[in-house]
């Protein structure tokens, strides 16, 4: 309304746009539409796409949705482009009313104040001022500031994108450290926030409706509640609580779910699994109801609870675990901090406390009780003093000097008897409780037509015995052979009756019964066979053999087909396995024993040893306990007898008085024993274990040092024979320099290199070394070495083997990783005036193939650092190190290297000399008085030979040159000529490749002009044809 | 308290005085260096100066958080030093019962602790397997030597002039010799319960958890004798030589006091001494005098 457009129906487009439905827009549009109007019949439009371009070309810039839009109303009757934009239109009929003014509206305060701040002007005003100068303003007063996409008339300077200065891309930024930043511009960074506000719609949002747990949807309807809560007064001052608030909402899916059967806190599962598991719940609860004596622990009642204690528990455990976990508010009861859980690491304890609780509700506690659970469960802190408020309760809290008593105090409780006899009371009233709440108005009957009947299990007589014993053996017809030998008869005379009779009795002994009534068969077609017929000629012969090769058969096979794995193991003297001995060849017994061969290996082997041949003292190591000594040689008896091990059915029997604890225990001691007796029986010395070791255990419960050293004894002590205890060792130890001082000593390690770690093996040694080796280039090449050399000539035991031989082994191969210190970069790559630098330096530059010879200068590095190693590791043991002795491979490399690496060679030389300079600089024992100079020569010299040495060194410094000026001139002058012949290479070769360029292309467009030729020739033919 | 063999005229086996005042369990109780005095210091947090010989208690030190397992006073009975369950070692002021200095470090309960000679150093033995020293004359409560080759619980340590003497449950008596640099390991088999070193510091003496002490030759290393017919299996218990190094003493986990003969290994004596386990034998540096303390909460002095 304040503005127009230079064109109106411009106006009209706009408004069709997409961004259109702003009020902003409807005001100044909307007195247009009587132009829109004359303008949309015009045939001009039709094809306005273009016109808007040329003359608009932001608009341009629009999406081409604007066009359908647009023409549609084109086609259409003189109405329909308002029905097009109608919809807009309708939205701003609202505000059609600012515009027609009838009296002078009351306006709010601070409308009035934030309009005078803007200095409103009249749309009438505002519209006789100059373009420039008209300024937009929103409904608030601000000045608006048109976006691109919403018309955009008073955007920028003139509308343009520009200042009154001139227009500056913004995009460009010249600065080197600024590099220009690729910028990502969407359609947002062109719209203001009117028009976001006006897209706002657009953007996305979560939508209830698949909310299929409900937890947004609880929490917005929480919110919504809580906003009408603070909307209305309510009954209930003050916020009410969430869970009354709180609406029901459910998702769809959820509601699906519900329908089908479903309930929250279910698992989605098929219900006959759990239906059967139902089933055998409740058949377990009969089982139970009916096996009902007291002695069976109390776990029926946890199952009535719902939580399952049983076998299948882990069934219904994994059922359980499928289900989505139900929220339960646990109230706090303990003390403990919020979060902790006491029985983390020992869950068991967790059912006893649950029991005591229970017990400790229902008041039915028993004397003993009431000590047992005062003292177990505050553990008898040592009397006398407290613990602080902020300290926890700590094991070293609890009084490890209490007497033995509570021990047994604790024990008793424990028991499972009276465990059950506490919570069977504790059963009936829970159990009373829930009948009686179980249906209100309901009483239960006194006495009830229904009764329970019990069936106890049967009895078993008691000379019963669970082993089958089959009334004969099963190879008992094998033995029938061995029994009854057959009188002796004559072979027939016939000797092919014979050998058919030998032969057909050797078959029937090896394959059975079946055989000979296969002969007889045939005996009957055949007259061969008649000898099989008792009382035929030849039969008693066929017996009597017979029976022979049964015995023969048998005779051998007894070993082959008797070799089991229990065979072989008396044979190799391995303990016989539980299983195997019971002689049950079942099947799944055999998958068991497999089982459990796999987790006993460890003990299986032990010597075959006799009982019978022990001494009796030797046995007899328990005499004051009778009953002891009973089950100990109980114990030997089925150790060496191979019977069943302790968990067999007799030392059961014996040892049923004791806990299960102190069974094992002694059957640790026992086996100590027998092993010490075995021991004994080679050494004759004979000392029996401490034999009240049980006695004391069980007074005064466990041991409170427990260490990985103590279990071990048992069996250490045993191989005191062995290992002699006590055995000294030695090893190095550095003291703190501190430390010494403190004990007003001399540090034994003073000025030596810090400690080299106690290598643990062989591979820590190796990996160490190179440690000294750095050290050794660090600070002097001598001592360090010496150093552990002394050490390992001292005698220090593990560093000893190592370093002499491994550090020569390891050093060639190791240094790649070594920190390689700065004086030796310098040397190697500073500008000395060494004419062997004047030799090697430059050519080193000049290599055409920069990787190679980076390549080699690691080689040479690694190399050198070796042999400077080496040499100094020679001067350190007082050889005379040849200075070209060096490991083999890399000479052999320097030999094989081509012309181009012989380079490498001269500077490695020159390295090696520069670092004998380093170190006489740096060494201070060395004290060298040595002049620098003669050094040099001396190392000069050294390298020559060693140069002449090298077969394919060229022959300008394998001549010996004495004077190091006419080396230095000689080998500046190949330089110089190398250099030059060099430069004059690539110059001929630039103009060579130049030159072919050229003519490359020369020849390239000569031919293209001929194409062209072609070309025209071709058409001018054609046109000539056409 | 008869004694049982003629040898008792020169053994402490006639009590003479019941120190009570602590609380609960008496872990340790020592004679400082001339032997006119006692420390000892139990499971109630404090530590107690006695005059041992008239029966007189003199002074409770009161800082530590938890037990307090070894004490030790410095050669001008000028200052204290005491570990135990805190992990810290404290380092008291004996005449004005302050302490000086807490010097942390150890990660688990510190078993024992010593001052050196020049009551300069104080090392520790502890729980986490580790032997440290630290330095009394700096500000820093840091370790100035941390010795980790234990392969489990250093039980007790010993110094001398030159020397860390430390027994540990890993069956090790491990001497680190300072002026030499060097480790010396004997390996005994046997958990470490307490070492002790005879007068002449040539022999140190073992107590085992296998209810022997075992007696071995410092330079060597050897084996020289084994002392049998005691308990000790699950306490930390105390062992030591007589002053005039003729026998050797140690309690029992049954209450008793044993006395062998230190050469034969014969038991020259043996006597209940007190209800409970011995936790802490001393004896007198000249005196035919020994302390010992118990789990009963009693100290009682031994006189011949």
């Amino acid at each position: 309304m304040h503005q127009f457009g230079p064109d109106p129906w411009i106006c009209g487009l706009v408004w069709a746009g997409p961004y259109s439905t702003q009020k902003s827009e409807t005001r100044f549009v909307r007195p247009n539409l009587s132009c829109t109007h004359t303008r949309y019949p015009y045939p001009k439009p039709v094809s306005s796409g273009r016109t808007i371009n040329k003359s608009f070309p932001v608009v341009s810039s629009l999406p081409c949705r604007l066009q359908p839009c647009f023409d549609f109303p084109l086609f259409a009757p003189v109405a329909s482009p308002l029905y097009c934009i109608s919809p807009p239109l309708s939205m701003a009929d609202v505000d059609e009313e600012d515009y027609v003014y009838f009296g002078t509206p009351i306006e709010r305060e601070e409308e009035i104040s934030s309009r005078k701040r803007k200095a409103i002007a009249e749309p009438g005003t505002l519209r006789s001022l100059p373009p420039w100068k008209q300024e937009v303003t929103d409904e608030e007063g601000r000045r608006r500031f048109h976006g691109a996409f919403t018309g955009g008339y008073s955007a920028g300077y003139y509308n343009t994108v520009g200042s009154k200065e001139g227009w500056t891309p913004q995009t460009f930024t010249s600065s080197r450290k600024n590099r220009t930043e690729v910028k990502k511009q969407n359609v947002y960074n062109f719209l203001d926030e009117d028009d976001l506000k006006d897209i706002g719609g657009n953007t996305l949002e979560t939508s209830m409706q698949y909310d299929t747990f409900g937890f947004t949807a609880a929490e917005f309807a929480r919110k919504k509640a809580e906003e009408e809560q603070k909307k209305r007064p309510s009954a209930i001052p003050g916020p009410a609580p969430d869970e009354i608030v709180l609406p029901a909402s459910s998702s769809i899916g959820m509601r699906l779910l519900m329908k089908m059967g479903w309930r929250q806190g279910h698992s989605i599962k098929d219900s006959n699994a759990e239906s059967l598991s139902e089933i055998r719940r409740e058949a377990r609860k009969a089982f139970m109801a009916l096996s009902g004596n007291k002695a069976e622990p109390d776990l029926s009642e946890k199952d009535a609870d719902g939580t399952d204690v049983f076998p299948d528990m882990s069934i219904d455990a994994l059922r359980n675990s499928e289900n989505t976990p139900v929220y339960v508010l646990n109230p706090k009861q303990d003390m403990y901090g919020l979060g902790y859980d006491p029985f983390k690491h020992a869950p068991e304890f967790r059912d006893s406390k649950r029991l005591r609780e229970s017990k400790s509700r229902e008041k039915n506690r028993s004397k003993v009780h009431m000590g047992s659970l005062l003292s177990s469960n505050s553990k008898k802190y040592a009397p006398g003093f407290g613990i602080g408020a902020l300290e926890e309760l700590d094991v070293e809290d609890e009084d490890i000097y209490a007497s033995g008593f509570d021990y047994e105090q604790t024990e008793v409780e424990l028991e499972p008897s009276k465990a059950v006899s506490s919570s069977s009371g504790d059963r009936m009233l829970r159990l009373e409780h829930k009948k009686q709440g179980s249906l209100l108005g309901f009483k239960l009957a006194s006495d009830s037509d229904y009764k329970l009947e019990r069936f106890y299990p049967p009895a078993i007589p008691s000379n019963f015995r669970p082993i089958h014993k089959f009334a004969a053996p099963l190879d008992q017809t094998l033995k029938n052979y061995n029994s009854a030998p057959p009188p002796d008869a004559q072979p027939p005379e016939d000797p092919n009756l014979r050998l058919l009779i030998e032969g057909s009795a050797a078959m029937v002994a090896r394959c059975g019964k079946s055989i000979e009534d296969l002969y007889m068969e045939k005996s009957k077609t055949n007259p061969l066979f008649l000898f099989l017929k008792s009382g035929a000629e030849g039969h008693d012969y066929y017996v009597r053999k017979l029976w022979e090769n049964k015995q023969k058969f048998v005779d051998n096979m007894k070993p082959a087909e008797k070799l089991t794995a229990e065979n072989r193991g008396r044979i190799l003297g391995e303990r016989p396995l539980a299983s195997t001995t019971s002689g049950v060849n079942d099947v799944s017994v055999k998958a068991r024993e497999v089982i459990n061969t796999e987790s006993s290996h460890g003990d299986t082997f032990t010597k075959p040893i006799s009982l019978a041949d022990l001494p009796d003292s030797a046995i007899k190591q328990f005499k004051h306990d009778p009953a002891k000594q009973e089950r100990f040689e109980q114990f030997l008896k089925e150790k060496y007898q191979g019977g069943l091990r302790a968990s067999g059915t007799i030392s059961r029997t014996i040892t049923s008085t004791m806990s299960e604890a102190d069974r094992a225990r002694e059957r640790l001691d026992f086996e100590a024993a027998a092993e010490a007796i075995e021991k004994g029986k080679r050494t004759i010395q004979i000392s029996a274990p401490s034999t009240d070791h049980t006695k004391d255990l069980l007074g005064f419960g466990e041991d409170r040092f427990v260490s990985s050293t103590f279990i071990e004894n048992s069996e250490t002590k045993m191989e005191e024979t062995k290992v002699v205890y006590p055995r000294r060792e030695q090893f190095e130890w550095r003291p703190s320099p501190i430390l010494c001082k403190r004990f007003d000593l001399i540090d034994p390690y003073m000025g030596k290199p810090p400690p080299v770690p106690r290598p643990r093996s062989k591979m820590d040694s190796l990996i160490f070394l190179p440690e000294i080796f750095k050290s050794s280039n660090k600070e002097d090449a001598k001592s360090p070495v010496g150093n552990s050399l002394e050490a390992s000539k001292s005698g220090l035991k593990e560093v000893e083997a190592e370093p002499s031989a491994s550090e020569a082994d390891v050093a060639p191969t190791s240094p790649k990783n070594v920190e390689r210190p700065v004086d030796l970069y310098k040397a190697i790559f500073s500008d000395d005036s060494d004419d062997e630098e004047a030799d090697a330096g430059p050519s080193l530059n000049q290599e055409p193939n920069p990787v190679k010879s980076s390549e080699g200068a690691n080689k040479t590095l690694n190399r050198l650092v070796a042999g400077d190693f080496l040499e100094s590791l020679g001067k350190e043991l007082g050889l005379e190190v040849p200075p070209d002795s060096r490991p083999g491979p890399s000479l052999n490399a320097t030999i094989s290297l081509p012309e181009e690496h012989k380079s490498f060679k001269g500077g490695d030389d020159r390295d090696n000399m520069s670092l004998t300079k380093v170190k006489e600089k740096e060494s201070k024992d060395y004290g060298s008085t040595l002049d620098s100079s003669r050094e040099k020569k001396r190392s000069h010299s050294k390298h020559h030979r060693r140069r002449s040495r090298t077969p394919d060194s060229d022959p300008d410094s394998g001549s010996d040159s004495d004077s190091h000026r006419q080396h230095r001139s000689r080998s500046k002058k190949r330089r110089d000529r190398r250099d030059r012949s060099r430069s004059q290479d690539s110059e001929s070769n630039d103009e060579a490749y130049t030159n072919r360029k050229e003519r490359r292309k020369k020849h390239r467009s000569r031919h293209r002009e001929h194409k062209k030729k072609d070309y025209g020739e071709k058409n001018s033919d054609k046109k000539r044809r056409s | 308290m008869a004694g049982q063999s003629s040898g008792s005229e020169e053994l402490a086996v006639n009590e003479s005085e019941v120190l009570k005042g602590h609380e609960g369990a008496v872990l340790a109780v020592r004679f400082n260096r001339d032997g006119n005095y006692c420390l000892s210091c139990g499971k109630d947090r404090t530590l107690r100066l006695w005059n041992p010989h008239r029966g007189i208690h003199i002074k409770t030190y009161k800082s530590h958080g938890r037990e307090v397992r070894d004490v030790h006073v410095t050669t001008d009975n000028s200052k204290l030093v005491s570990c135990g369950g805190d992990r810290q070692v404290f380092y008291w002021d004996v005449t004005s019962g302050r302490v000086i200095r807490k010097f942390r470090g150890h990660d688990s309960e510190v078993n024992s602790v010593k001052f050196n000679e020049y009551n300069a150093v104080v090392v520790s033995a502890g729980y986490d397997r580790s032997v440290r020293a630290f330095d009394c004359r700096s500000q820093s409560t840091e370790p100035i030597q941390i010795i980790d080759t234990f392969q489990d619980s250093v039980m007790s340590v010993y110094l001398t002039k030159t020397e860390i003497i430390a027994g540990s449950v890993d069956g090790t008596v491990r001497t680190f010799d300072i002026r030499m640099g060097r480790e010396l390991v004997d390996q005994l088999g046997h958990p470490v319960n307490c070492i002790s070193l005879s007068n002449d510091a040539n022999c140190v003496l073992a107590s085992c958890l296998d209810s022997t002490l075992r007696l071995l030759d410092r330079s060597t290393g050897e084996l020289l004798q084994e002392y049998k017919g005691h308990k000790c299996k699950s306490y930390k218990m105390d062992c030591c030589l007589t002053n005039t190094d003729a026998h050797v003493v140690s309690g029992s986990e049954d209450g008793f006091i044993y006395f062998w003969d230190l050469v034969d290994a014969s038991i020259v004596s043996s006597f209940r001494a007190h209800s409970s386990v011995v936790t802490s034998v001393s004896y007198h540096p000249k005196d035919v005098c020994m302390l010992t303390s118990s789990v009963d909460g009693t100290i009682k002095v031994w006189r011949k």
